[in-house]
């Protein structure tokens, strides 16, 4: 008690006021100081006592008049740690910026991706990550997890948006039968009669969508879907609703911090087996009587009119990258009258523009992708859905990437040691997947009012978002390093190399089985698609492991643009011909059952349509690969040495 | 058989196939908007592209390629050539030869022995010979008949071909163009490639400005009037 008086007596005696954060100017009280001490953290009202007179005494020592919360926030900080209180001074902590880094945000462009436009809005995102991120990795991870991914062991991708899920793949269907009502929405509408306000309900949900997914946003059998609404509809007024479709969602950038929507339009030149008895649902969100297989001359006829404007490009005749188009290939393509013609069209857009991805559904299996090479397998309980399509809406909540070189680097050419190794940061992957699963659960469990109310919304007996649907990525990185320093070739260089890769990768997809099985959550893999990934931790090897790294990093260690060869690719700089690339890097795709794609370089001359076509559908049916994109330009890779064409 | 450069596979050495393009050494023409002249004036530089490699690649991907396309340098200078086309012939693989016609006993014999499936044959200017020599760099006074011959064994021949140009500006316009599509008359297809200057052997040429696709396809026009199919090829 005394010393309760002795405390009131020495905050009198200094007149000092406090700027707090909430926007006021109080007079100097320490009492606030043990008060917030114990509101936030585990500390005893005796030690938190003593912390507040001692950041009195220093205050008071310096004899300064003004002086901000956060600035006693951090004195707070520092007499914590000088107890060893380090648990309490994390629960205390503070997240933030230095004000240097804010205003070099606010008035420079961000030089990491250039996607993001600079602007008010790009660098309110950049700092709401930024916090998010820190929150992140301080409340929602595990220590343990936290220090693999900032150590470079894994990768958390997306921390900023550490309160929403990653990406998504959506039915039209949803949008069609229960029109555009939003949770919170000031008004709402009914479902479209007329397919331009169809194409409007979709965009606005799609920009709904962006502010709750960290990643894509991916609409299935688009052409298909919408077909209904275009019955004794000509050409050209099919023209024009494919013409608003794609620039809409291509002028979206006023979405999430400016950037546009990461949008997906999956096609489909035959009625996939999945929907074709499937009833169809027309204007008004009611059904026609009629079933998907019925209106399969008007999803054509829409997929060409949406393959011309791609073809056309934007007003000055630039090609789009977002949204893209993704062609479904499944084995009834075959079977379907005039693919030859459509084939030579959207062959066309690749040699031209290349923007078209070919999506490989061979068999029985039936994918919905999601961004470049992210896909959903269906399985059968999924094709159960595809009965109720507007059902069918999945999602992966997150991705985290194993940096596979350094695990060489660790097993030192011992194989049973790097398998360990690898099983371990599996095992940690596995931990940050458990952590964000219950940390969304958490927010979801807020309802329509919490902060993810889109995804609670529940208009067909369960939430937008089906948690029980959900995946969670298990990404890799530099699989060629890995064995290129393990082994000293690369992947491309011998078969022995290849059957190697091809092993680390059989374990890997074996460890997510198992871990799957006890957690009972779907464990995936996926090939990572961040580049900057590539950057960052073949940045951190060169620090931490420098001279292995040097034997087998990519790029250049002089200019500081190093990386890592992405997932299971071979080396992108490598002379191997397309046909060797698509047959030895379609070998890993059946075991990355979220998706892989093979990127394909072409020379600088206009490669002939007819044989991309040729190459699309030799892929198809003579390779076990899962997604292939035709990238005509070629300046961009004189830099990485890439040979150039014919003898010059 | 020396082959000096394969590109394993192409999408645009044959129109509508999958190939692989491989590239013969030497060549008795000049021309001086070729763009494989290392190939012909030192042809020493590069390195033989070992025949077990490719047979080795072909056969594995038999699966995907359509045929290979024999280019240089001249691959008809060479004795052996007729050997080689019946080895990718026998892995069921299709033969495109390119040309510059100089030697028309061989392609008699090719045509003959159906070593090939397609030639693809250079007029790189109409057929006189101060216009021919000029843009072949080479004296062709006495070797203009025998470029006639070739254009005449391969029209009268069933096998499938075309015949080409590389057009430069201020070496060839409408009359040229015009000229020389009338004497390849009854020709399956004429196609005209724009010439791209920075590739080019000659320095002269490289400064050159190339022709936009507004006059390529005006040249294209020219050409209709003797070979409906006609097109151009380029950037």
């Amino acid at each position: 008690m005394g010393q309760n008086v002795q405390m009131q007596q020495d905050s009198t005696d200094i007149a000092l006021f406090v700027k707090v954060s909430e926007g006021d100017v109080i007079t100097w009280d320490k009492s606030r100081i043990v008060k917030s001490l114990l509101r936030e953290t585990t500390i005893d009202e005796a030690t938190a006592k003593l912390i507040a007179d001692r950041v009195e005494k220093i205050i008071r020592d310096s004899g300064i008049e003004f002086i901000t919360g956060p600035l006693i926030r951090e004195i707070v900080n520092a007499e914590l740690i000088k107890l060893k209180l380090e648990e309490q001074r994390k629960q205390y902590t503070r997240l933030g910026m230095p004000i240097y880094d804010v205003e070099q945000l606010i008035t420079k462009q961000n030089k990491e991706n250039a996607n993001v436009p600079h602007g008010p809005e790009a660098t309110n995102l950049s700092l709401a990550e930024s916090i998010k991120k820190q929150y992140a990795l301080l409340k929602v991870f595990s220590p343990d997890v936290a220090l693999a991914h900032e150590r470079g062991d894994i990768h958390l991708h997306d921390l900023g948006f550490i309160d929403r899920p990653y990406c998504s793949g959506n039915s039209i269907e949803y949008v069609k039968k229960f029109g555009l009502s939003l949770p919170n929405a000031l008004s709402i509408s009914k479902p479209a009669k007329h397919p331009e306000v169809l194409v409007l309900h979709l965009i606005k949900f799609s920009a709904a969508l962006q502010g709750v997914f960290a990643g894509a946003i991916g609409w299935d059998a688009v052409n298909l879907f919408m077909a209904p609404y275009f019955v004794g509809k000509s050409d050209e007024e099919l023209e024009q609703v494919a013409q608003m479709l794609v620039f809409e969602f291509a002028q979206q950038a006023v979405a999430r911090g400016g950037q546009s929507i990461f949008s997906d339009l999956n096609l489909y030149w035959e009625v996939p087996k999945h929907f074709a008895d499937v009833e169809a649902i027309g204007p008004e969100g009611k059904y026609t009587g009629n079933t998907y297989e019925d209106y399969l001359p008007e999803a054509q006829r829409f997929a060409r009119a949406l393959i011309k404007v791609y073809m056309q490009g934007d007003g000055m005749g630039r090609p789009f990258f977002f949204p893209k188009p993704q062609l479904h290939i499944t084995e009834r393509l075959f079977r379907t009258e005039g693919y030859e013609e459509f084939l030579y069209e959207i062959a066309q857009l690749s040699s031209e523009r290349g923007n078209s991805y070919y999506v490989f559904d061979r068999g029985e299996t039936a994918k919905i992708s999601e961004c470049c090479r992210l896909a959903f397998k269906l399985d059968e309980n999924d094709l159960r859905d595809a009965k109720t399509p507007w059902k069918m809406r999945y999602s992966a909540m997150q991705n985290v990437t194993i940096n596979l070189p350094r695990i060489a680097y660790e097993a030192k050419g011992n194989d049973d040691l790097l398998f360990e190794i690898l099983s371990q940061r599996m095992q940690l992957a596995a931990d940050a997947h458990v952590a964000k699963r219950g940390f969304i659960t958490r927010l979801l469990n807020l309802g329509k009012r919490g902060p993810l109310g889109l995804l609670a919304m529940d208009k067909d007996g369960e939430p937008y978002y089906r948690l029980h649907r959900a995946t969670f990525l298990m990404g890799m990185l530099g699989l060629n390093e890995l064995v290129q320093y393990h082994l000293g070739e690369e992947m491309h260089e011998s078969n022995y190399a290849l059957r190697f890769g091809l092993k680390v990768i059989a374990h890997m997809s074996k460890e997510s089985e198992r871990l799957s099985e006890e957690y009972d959550m779907r464990f995936v893999l996926e090939q990572t698609p961040a580049e900057s990934t590539a950057y960052r931790m073949a940045k951190l090897d060169l620090e931490h492991y420098p001279s292995e790294t040097r034997e087998v990093v990519k790029g250049s260690i002089e200019r500081g643009e190093v990386y890592y060869t992405n997932s299971t690719y071979l080396n992108i700089s490598a002379p191997i011909s397309p046909i060797e690339r698509v047959k030895k890097e379609g070998m890993f795709h059946p075991m990355i059952h979220a998706g892989s794609l093979t990127h394909i370089w072409l020379g600088e001359a206009k490669p002939d349509p007819e044989a991309i076509a040729k190459f699309v559908v030799r892929t198809f049916k003579h390779t076990t690969n899962d997604q292939i994109a035709f990238s005509p330009e070629f300046s961009s890779c004189l830099d990485c040495g890439r040979v150039d064409r014919g003898l010059w | 058989m020396q082959i000096k450069g394969v590109l394993e596979t192409s999408f645009v050495d044959w129109d509508g196939k999958i190939v692989s393009t491989i590239f013969l050494p030497s060549c008795n023409f000049r021309c001086g908007f070729c763009h494989n002249h290392k190939l012909v004036l030192s042809p020493e530089s590069f390195e033989d592209v070992p025949l077990d490699y490719l047979l080795r690649f072909w056969r594995r991907n038999r699966d995907f390629l359509d045929g290979v396309c024999i280019t240089g340098g001249e691959p008809t200078l060479h004795k052996d050539l007729p050997q080689l086309c019946a080895t990718i012939k026998e892995l069921g693989l299709e033969v495109k030869l390119d040309t510059n016609g100089s030697q028309p006993e061989m392609l008699r014999s090719l045509i003959k022995e159906k070593l090939v499936d397609y030639i693809a044959m250079d007029v790189k200017a109409p057929l006189r010979a101060k216009d021919y020599s000029r843009v072949a760099g080479v004296d062709i006074n006495g070797e203009l008949r025998r470029i006639e011959e070739s254009i005449d064994i391969i029209i009268t021949s069933r096998i499938d071909h075309e015949f080409r140009t590389t057009v430069i500006k201020g070496v060839h316009g409408e009359d040229e163009v015009e000229a020389i599509a009338r004497s390849l008359q009854g020709a399956k297809r004429y196609v005209l490639q724009k010439f791209v200057p920075h590739l080019a052997m000659s320095e002269e040429l490289r400064r050159l400005e190339m022709f936009t696709d507004e006059e390529m396809d005006a040249l294209v026009e020219a050409a209709r009037r003797y070979i409906p199919n006609a097109k151009w090829r380029g950037k």
